[in-house]
């Protein structure tokens, strides 16, 4: 268990897969490929223009949180509210299959369900988008400080990466939101960025071994630059492009996890709609009225599927994998 | 012995309730000749069926606590009486006939003498004696010791001063004495629940282990091989047993952790009774169509959609403000449309509730609670004069509740209901026991809470729920008139009487609205093709005993 | 080789500990809200000297430390304590639903195998062909279906749709009766759980076969005459097996871990469905039990797999030591 290689969480690791196996060994430096004169970023753009499904993961992506963020807008209107019923009318308007009136039908308490897809889409990319925002604060202070201060403190943070690793990904966040308590976002958030912090330290961490010893950080560091400034100025860029790739990655494995709690009662609170829970209201209708689970479910495929191409693409761009 | 599924009984009793259809059925008994059915009507013997239930935490009678557990025990063992499955009506079992004193403190049950456990060994009093001690012993921390808090001697031996139920006396073999604490009319119904059935001694003393995984009881049904955990119980059908004989061998008890996967399995054919999950209802009507009376199931009749002895209610904290005014509370039970609850949450199946009586049990009255109906305009008005007009100044509240897809459903249209008189509600979910430690500590404002009755009594409901010394009044309502008249109504032993003042109370309550009834519960089940005159009871209990299982023997 | 696999054992205690620190103190009132004597007893009223006496037997009157150490010395000891719902020891209750658990991760590994296998060489073989495209798209597909969903679509389509049809169908129900163990009821909860896995099986013999393949001894061999299917049998793939095969035994670790959801599905009864249930019912000692069991399980099947690959190639054992 010691020295895994970097590991989405919740996704296997090719542990001894020959291209895989870094080992311990810090992820490949972008900064060797610096000062080619193009530049990386435009390198890497162009790069990944040319990769017609991460380019369509990019476009889906955008798409959904153009949709999520404007929901306020027009949904309502147009859609309909994603939660307000009016019981005196709830009855008639129940279960109604797919028509003009409702694009993709309406769900047992009269709401439309297309409303309630685009407001679950804003629930699941909030998820995604803060729970990998706390897994890499954590995950790089804690790889910060391993790398820098070295010694025990390197020992601990590891070997406590290595016991949140030892856990089942599904398992224990469905424990620890079970322990927390369901139904409360802060609890989805909290539990998913925990349990992800210790891919993001390992390559910080590496990352930041791989360049402390260079000379133009030696260079900074006698020129009296403060051990923050070095991380951000200097450390930092070099470590960027496998952090994208697997933070990018990881928003989609929280996606997946918080449609899971949600489906077992345990994530985003009813009745604001999520995808997870839509599903679960949807298993006792499989045969009367199978739309209610088609589209939830395929919102969380696409969307999950976007951040998935949308990683490889950027780690094929980025060159974050060696190509021997 | 007297599990009593005579079909001529039938004609009889349900024939002004009923349609013709049950007498057709119930005559098809008797006349093989004519018959509704497809195969003709002779009974046939034979074959295993299979039922559905979720997954219990007991099938031993010192233990289990839900449904699915009190089932199983309800086959494997027989109590001191019974009840008609589908009259809810008490009749002998164990017990051949019994009496009370004056004031139903002192109850005296003889025995039949007929009935022996599996082991052949024949039932005494003392073995009622041993397993009501086993279930209040606090070692044994059983759920369900409240069922027997009215003998003598309960709460001395919940404290673990004494060792035996001071109250309960093995007079000889065939005689059994109980005297209570307060005078009790309705115990002679309490002894009829499942659990409070006799357990041989010697089997627990042997391998208490083994017992709770195959119980060894005294009714129709044995338990045929261990318990096999999350798979099934099986039982098959008790050679020696001195009652009426079952048609069919034996049941496979098969367990679910969901309704959803036992349906897609009694679609495919594998499960011969089930519970329907809900949104399929209407389907299953068309496909399998209607019992008429909503609890026997017959081939081409199999949906079963009768009332059972519940009520879906929700709490509000009488203790705290703003729902200490009962003007609020009774703006709140105005304000919900309970009808469309029951169309859009249960599919028509249940009925909104207009008391906290369910009817069918006796001393149901209907509409006996003024408030408990849908009248958005009357619930402004008790707003208003509570102070709070069109919802002005009214507190955000705070909508407690256990996370269940049901439970999720009703809330948000409560939700919306409440909205529409200018009250706003926020959702509190909770996982069930953190719920519930909520509603113990009076640590919410409106919750919700459905009773059931373990027997077909009024005081189930009223005392439990409405009375301030009661455990269970999670309202905390505190009316010491009301409480007078339910003390004076348990001590009655005419049992005309005694429902009269229950009546009493009920109408009481209602105008102080302390809890808000929604709807009237009612079972959604379905039965195989092949299976005749089988019964699912208002009480939630199947009737193992007359059902038959149709061209079973040749398999 | 013993110092390597002795080595590897020390290196696991501190993990293991850890999680039992974790796993304990989630279950401690300091992190669970609530009266741990309520959640032991139930619902039901107690008297004072009752409650004592849980306090007591439980040592909930002592400090949090001891608390732990007494849990540890126990859980050593093969002891998780008794569940409170159901009043019997953890580990019976575990050991019943394990089998099914192992049964169900074994089957998927299966699936995995030859399903992983046979769509990573022909991706391979013909690389960047239309069929190449369809397993990429597949595999990145196969990682992003919630396996729930997966889970009720196939119930639906091969358990009742085909049924109704008149085609052949796969039995979706019938996981508790007698003949539980029949073929046909593992393949639609094996193909759920193995979704994922297969994805990444594919991926990696793909990126194995094809780097063996662009190595010179194969041109070599190609040069020699041997034809392609020659090539690609006797040498690429022996060759690109060793960590396609580590990268499965490893996945069986993760798949004996990744059960909860699939279970659910199923309605399998293993160790996951057993714990959510408990989650429910806030029955920690089920719970943080099954946890332990679950992670153990992983952890040996893992450690197993390092010692067999360290045995079949020397240069890992040689790293950790230098290391």
């Amino acid at each position: 268990m010691a020295e895994a290689p970097e590991q989405i969480p919740g996704e296997r690791s090719a542990r001894g897969a020959g291209t895989d196996s870094s080992m311990g060994r810090p992820p490949l430096s972008i900064a060797e490929s610096v000062g080619k004169g193009r530049t990386l970023r435009g390198d890497a753009w162009r790069r990944l223009r040319k990769n017609r499904l991460a380019v369509a993961g990019l476009v889906w992506v955008a798409i959904m949180v153009l949709l999520a963020v404007s929901a306020d807008l027009w949904v309502p209107r147009y859609l309909g509210d994603p939660v307000d019923i009016d019981t005196t009318q709830a009855a008639s308007q129940s279960l109604q299959p797919p028509s003009w009136d409702h694009l993709l039908g309406t769900d047992r308490m009269s709401r439309d369900i297309a409303s309630r897809i685009i407001y679950g889409a804003r629930a699941s990319l909030l998820v995604g988008a803060v729970a990998v925002g706390i897994m890499l604060v954590i995950g790089l202070v804690m790889g910060a400080v391993a790398a820098y201060y070295g010694g025990i403190w390197d020992s601990i943070i590891m070997r406590a990466a290595d016991i949140f690793l030892a856990f089942p990904y599904v398992l224990f966040a469905i424990v620890l939101v079970g322990v927390m308590g369901g139904g409360s976002p802060t609890n989805v958030f909290l539990a998913i960025g925990l349990l992800g912090w210790p891919g993001i330290a390992r390559i910080f961490r590496g990352s930041v071994l791989a360049v402390r010893e260079n000379e133009y950080v030696d260079a900074a560091r006698a020129m009296g630059a403060s051990t923050p400034r070095i991380l951000f100025r200097h450390i930092m860029p070099n470590a960027i492009a496998p952090l994208v790739v697997y933070a990018t990655m990881s928003i989609g494995v929280a996606i997946l996890a918080e449609a899971a709690l949600s489906f077992l009662g345990m994530g985003v609170q009813p009745p604001a709609p999520s995808w997870g829970g839509m599903l679960s209201e949807a298993r006792g209708y499989l045969f009367t009225a199978p739309w209610l689970m088609v589209y939830p479910g395929i919102g969380i495929l696409t969307t999950v599927l976007a951040f998935v191409l949308l990683g490889d693409g950027l780690r094929d761009a980025l060159d974050v994998r060696k190509k021997e | 012995m007297v599990r009593t599924r005579k079909p001529a009984l039938y004609g009889i009793i349900p024939a002004l309730l009923l349609t013709g259809v049950l007498l057709a059925m119930t005559a098809c008994g008797q006349e093989p000749t004519t018959s509704t059915t497809a195969a003709g009507g002779e009974i046939q013997k034979g074959g295993t069926l299979v039922y559905q239930i979720g997954n219990p935490s007991f099938i031993e009678p010192t233990q289990a606590f839900e449904s699915e557990g009190i089932e199983i025990v309800q086959a494997v063992f027989d109590s001191l009486v019974q009840f008609d499955y589908l009259t809810n009506e008490l009749a002998p079992d164990v017990a051949a006939s019994w009496e009370a004193n004056e004031d139903a403190s002192v109850w005296t049950f003889h025995l039949s003498g007929e009935s022996t456990f599996h082991n052949g060994r024949k039932v005494t009093a003392a073995d009622f004696k041993y397993a009501w001690e086993r279930i209040c012993d606090p070692v044994n921390k059983s759920n369900i010791s409240y069922h027997l808090s009215a003998v003598k001697g309960f709460d001395e031996m919940g404290e673990g001063a004494a060792t035996e139920l001071s109250g309960v006396k093995a007079i000889d073999d065939e005689t059994l004495e109980v005297t209570l604490s307060y005078g009790y009319g309705d115990f002679e119904y309490v002894v009829g629940h499942p659990c409070l059935c006799p357990i041989p001694k010697e089997e627990v003393e042997k391998d208490a282990a083994a017992f709770a995984l195959k119980p060894i009881g005294n009714g129709p049904f044995m338990v045929s091989e261990p318990w096999a955990a999350s798979r099934y119980v099986r039982v098959v059908k008790y050679p020696d047993y001195k009652g009426t004989q079952p048609n069919i061998d034996g049941v496979e008890f098969k367990i679910f952790e969901d309704v959803e996967t036992a349906y897609l399995g009694f679609q495919a054919g594998s499960i011969d009774s089930t519970q329907i999950p809900p949104g399929n209802v209407n389907a299953a009507k068309t496909a399998y169509g209607v019992s008429p009376d909503g609890y026997t199931s017959n081939p081409g009749a199999q949906v079963q959609l009768g009332p059972e002895l519940a009520i879906y209610y929700m709490l509000l904290n009488n203790e705290a403000e703003p729902f200490d005014d009962p003007d609020v509370r009774r703006a709140v039970s105005l304000a919900i449309n309970r009808q469309a609850i029951c169309d859009i949450v249960h599919e028509g199946v249940r009925k909104p509730a207009d008391s906290f009586i369910p009817p069918g049990v006796a001393g149901y009255v209907p509409e006996a609670w003024a408030y408990s109906k849908y009248d958005v305009e009357a619930a402004k008005e008790h707003l208003a004069k509570a102070g709070y007009p069109d919802g002005a100044g009214f507190p955000i509240i705070k909508l407690s509740f256990n996370s269940g897809p049901g439970h999720e459903d009703i809330m948000t249209l409560v939700q919306a209901d409440l909205k529409a008189i200018g009250v706003t509600a926020e959702f509190d979910v909770s996982d069930a026991p953190t719920y519930w430690d909520k509603v113990q500590n009076g640590n919410y404002q409106i919750g919700r809470s459905g009773w059931g009755a373990d027997y077909p009594i009024i005081d189930s409901f009223v005392y439990s729920n409405l009375a301030s010394t009661s455990a269970d009044n999670f309202a905390n309502y505190n009316n010491p008139a009301l409480d007078e008249v339910i003390t004076a109504a348990r001590q009655i032993k005419a049992t005309d009487e005694r429902i009269k003042k229950y009546e009493e109370a009920v109408a009481m309550a209602g105008e102080d609205c302390p809890v808000v009834p929604i709807t009237f519960y009612a079972h959604s089940r379905v039965g195989s093709a092949r299976l005749h005159d089988f019964v699912h009871g208002g009480l939630g209990m199947s009737d193992f005993v007359s059902c038959w299982l149709e061209g079973a023997a040749a398999q | 080789m013993l110092a390597y696999i002795a080595r590897r054992v020390v290196q696991m205690i501190p993990v293991f500990i850890g999680i039992t620190v974790i796993l304990f103190l989630i279950r401690s009132p300091a992190i669970v809200p609530g009266d741990p004597v309520r959640m032991i007893v139930g619902e039901r009223a107690i008297s004072q000297a009752l409650y004592d006496q849980v306090v007591k037997e439980n040592a909930l009157d002592k400090p949090l430390y001891y608390q732990y150490g007494r849990y540890l010395t126990r859980l050593v000891q093969g002891d998780l304590g008794d569940s409170y719902q159901l009043k019997r020891p953890v580990t019976h209750i575990l050991f019943e639903k394990l089998p099914n658990t192992l049964k169900l991760a074994l089957v998927a590994l299966l699936i995995e195998t030859v399903i992983g296998l046979a769509a990573g060489i022909l991706s391979a073989v013909k690389k960047y062909s239309f069929w190449d495209m369809l397993v990429t798209l597949s595999t990145a597909i196969l990682v992003s279906v919630p396996v729930f969903w997966l889970g009720m679509g196939l119930q639906v389509l091969f358990g009742v749709k085909f049924k109704q049809w008149g085609l052949p169908y796969l039995p979706v129900y019938d996981m508790t009766s007698r003949d539980f163990s029949t073929v046909v009821h593992f393949i639609m909860p094996g193909f759920t759980l193995a979704s994922a896995s297969m994805a990444y099986a594919a991926r990696i013999t793909r990126s194995q076969l094809l780097e063996v393949m662009g190595q010179d001894y194969m041109r070599t061999a190609a040069a020699k005459g041997l034809s392609r299917r020659d090539v690609i049998w006797k040498h690429g793939m022996k060759n690109a097996m060793i960590p396609v095969v580590t990268f499965l035994g490893m996945d069986l670790g993760a798949m004996v871990g990744g059960t909860i959801l699939t279970e659910m599905v199923f309605n399998w009864p293993g160790v996951g469905l057993e714990i959510y249930n408990a989650i429910q019912l806030r029955d920690w000692p089920i719970v943080t039990g099954g946890v332990i069991v679950i992670v153990f399980m992983v952890m040996i099947i893992n450690l197993i797999v390092d010692i067999s690959y360290a045995f079949l190639d020397p240069r890992i054992r040689y790293t950790k030591a230098v290391k």
